[in-house]
């Protein structure tokens, strides 16, 4: 087999053993890696039902076939898990040296099962697993745990690890890499710290199994120099990801207040022209042609790591808009190992609620120095407050009652990155039907919808081309597995994917073929979730009621007095469902599902739960 | 006829100026806007007027705020 190594490395933290185990090439092209490889296995795997945080969870760490090696942003690592935030599967991407580390060490996928009994890391170097007491690290953050690391392993070592809030089970930790990098948003994190498990370390030194390794090199090398030339060409990095921040604001798409509000007259205190201003250094991912990290000094002289998704929901989406305070929230959740996206919308929510009189607290908008103690005590679970807040909006909403359930910005428990889509139907839809709850990742159409669409509209258009977004963002870059910028954000060929792919693996694949894997992969999901769920309706592909709450819509500018409307939103819903042959719960029908191949895993879901 | 711009990211650097009000030296569209104060025409953009976006061929008036944006794709 060309192309992957054909080996899974399953690691057992219970019984401190490990395996070498082979998987065929029918299983390779049928999954492809990264996500494909996370939701095939966990799904053979996981019981139904199972907490996400006891040792009967797995963790898995997949790669894909052109990950770690050179070529245009394929220095990315996807990890997965039952998500102890959504209740079913979950899974994020993060940069990092484990991409190239566990692939010479000779593997395309890590699963990781059981739990230890005390703080443990694991060091893998080929065929060499130990494991390792943690204790030193235990208790402590991302960046303290990093360099320790390097310390005893080397800089060059791929690691993955977790701050106090894994530790704690904080619902949305994530799992961290490189000092800068996270992943995981739906509490992988917090899986990993359930088992004990405070990082992964690992080198390796075989060669990538490549059919055309000559091909891939010269491919591999002209994308790099193309890539970084498009960026140069384009300024793309001039603001990186956060030029957004001053567009959002002005076209009434800005996070403001928990998304009460569309925009702000002091958002140009914290956009992408300060950024860049304040910029100290810029960071980015193994071989990255287009670095997103840009470095300042937060308030209190730490270098804390900025882009447009921690600026959004760590800033305006609190009413902070002091970008040295903004940067010091996001230095102690990159600490902490808390989501970005999720700590500014549950510290936005509790505000909200807290104003809304839902709860009693002494935290209000705009309080930067409040939400760093909040942070604390979040990640450590300390007191009240800080206990609920870590189990995410959606479940304090609970908790809280008094409607605020309502204005828990979330889909399926996954709170939602920072776009207010309260006049912006087709982003909504992207966000409802995301396949692991509130994210961006999958689909991104709001340009879309102003420029090729109407913003108004919610016609099939609209549907079309969030099923289109999907299949490469979630899809492709997401088995690849790849960072999208190149293509997404400075037009980097999406044909030369194919061409990475056919060289390492000696295969023949069009995008049709990706298109195909990316569609299993999302039934596959969706099979997770009825599993999960089996009481699944429509519903739960809706965005929270505030966006269609008429007297939450804008008060003045040019989208005065609109919000979503539910009759249309259903039927844009359905636009969906037919296009992807999903039936009216959004679930994939038996047709769709044999069509894909996936006639065995909806025998096996179907002893849980109806299909139709 | 006056007309305030603002550009957008990287298109800053290009056009020299991140946001001012600018004197026209007559009627213009939105993509004649785009090329008068520098933005390369060849760059694909999106033009927003008062909050809206317009196509290239729609006409700017008098004390019309526009914004003019490289054309990003969510990160």
């Amino acid at each position: 087999m060309n192309g992957w190594t054909g080996y899974i490395l399953r690691v057992n933290l219970t019984d401190k053993t490990w395996k070498k185990e082979s998987f065929t090439e029918e299983f390779a092209q049928k999954w492809v890696g990264g996500r494909g490889f996370a939701a095939k296995i966990l799904f053979d795997e996981l019981k139904p039902g199972i907490d996400p945080l006891g040792p009967e969870n797995k963790l898995v760490v997949a790669l894909g076939p052109i990950a770690g090696i050179p070529a245009p942003n394929t220095g990315k690592v996807v990890v997965a898990a039952k998500s102890p935030l959504t209740g079913f599967y979950g899974d994020g991407n993060l940069g990092s040296n484990v991409s190239s580390q566990l692939r010479k060490a000779g593997y395309d996928a890590m699963i990781i099962e059981g739990a230890a009994d005390a703080p443990t890391y694991l060091n893998i170097e080929d065929d060499k697993v130990e494991f390792l007491d943690a204790a030193e690290m235990w208790g402590k953050g991302t960046y303290f745990g990093n360099e320790w690391i390097y310390k005893k392993h080397g800089r060059n070592a791929g690691v993955l690890n977790i701050g106090q809030a894994g530790e704690n089970k904080v619902l949305f930790a994530v799992i961290r890499s490189l000092e800068g990098r996270a992943g995981g948003r739906p509490g992988i994190g917090a899986v990993m710290g359930s088992k004990m498990l405070k990082a992964i370390v690992v080198k390796g030194t075989k060669q990538i199994p490549q059919a055309d390794p000559e091909l891939m090199k010269k491919l591999g090398i002209e994308g790099l120099k193309k890539a970084r030339e498009l960026d140069q060409k384009t300024g793309w990095s001039k603001q990186s990801t956060n030029a957004v921040l001053a567009w959002c604001n002005e076209v009434n798409g800005l996070p403001v207040q928990n998304m009460r509000k569309t925009s702000h007259p002091e958002a140009h205190k914290i956009d992408g022209e300060r950024l860049n201003d304040a910029r100290i250094a810029t960071y980015g991912c193994p071989s990255c042609t287009m670095h997103c990290g840009i470095t300042i000094h937060d308030d209190e002289g730490r270098e804390s790591e900025l882009d447009y998704e921690n600026i959004g929901m760590l800033g305006p989406n609190v009413n902070v808009f002091d970008l040295k305070k903004v940067g010091s929230l996001n230095y102690l959740c990159d600490d902490y190992g808390l989501d970005t996206i999720s700590a500014g919308a549950v510290l936005g929510f509790y505000a909200d609620a807290i104003e809304h009189g839902a709860t009693k607290g002494d935290f209000k908008f705009g309080d930067a120095d409040k939400g760093k103690t909040l942070l604390w005590d979040i990640a450590t679970r300390k007191g009240e407050a800080g206990n609920l807040l870590a189990d995410g909006a959606l479940k304090a909403a609970k908790v809280y009652g008094k409607n605020s359930a309502d204005y828990a910005m979330q889909v399926k428990g996954l709170e939602m990155a920072a776009y207010n889509c309260k006049s912006i139907p087709g982003q909504a839809l992207a966000f409802g039907v995301a396949a692991i709850g509130g994210h961006h990742r999958e689909a991104w159409i709001i340009t879309f919808e102003l420029k090729h669409s109407k913003r108004e509209s919610y016609g099939p258009e609209k549907a079309a081309k969030v099923i289109e977004l999907q299949r490469i963002r979630g899809g492709l870059f997401e088995m690849l597995v790849a960072c999208r910028f190149p293509w997404v954000e400075v037009g980097y060929e999406l044909e030369n994917y194919p061409k990475f792919f056919n060289a390492v693996t000696g295969l023949d694949w069009t995008l049709d073929n990706f298109w195909t894997a990316a569609d299993r992969a999302y039934s596959m999901i969706k099979l997770h979730y009825l599993r999960e769920f089996p009481n699944v309706t429509r519903k739960d592909d809706y965005p929270p009621a505030v966006w269609f709450d008429k007297s939450n819509a804008d008060t003045e500018g040019p989208q005065k007095g609109v919000v979503l409307e539910y009759d249309k939103y259903d039927s844009l819903l359905q636009h969906y469902y037919d296009a992807r042959g999903y039936d009216k719960r959004g679930i994939p029908t038996l047709e769709t599902l044999k069509k894909l191949g996936l006639a065995d895993e909806a025998a096996a879901a179907g002893k849980h739960a109806k299909l139709s | 006829m006056k007309v305030t711009v603002k550009l957008i990211g990287p298109l800053i650097y290009e056009g020299g100026f991140s946001e001012k009000v600018v004197q026209l030296p007559g009627p213009m569209t939105a993509g004649e806007l785009s090329a008068f104060v520098k933005i390369d025409k060849k760059r694909p953009t999106i033009i927003t007027r008062n909050g809206r976006a317009v196509a290239n061929s729609d006409t700017i008036d008098d004390g019309d705020r526009v914004v003019i944006s490289h054309i990003y794709s969510g990160g």
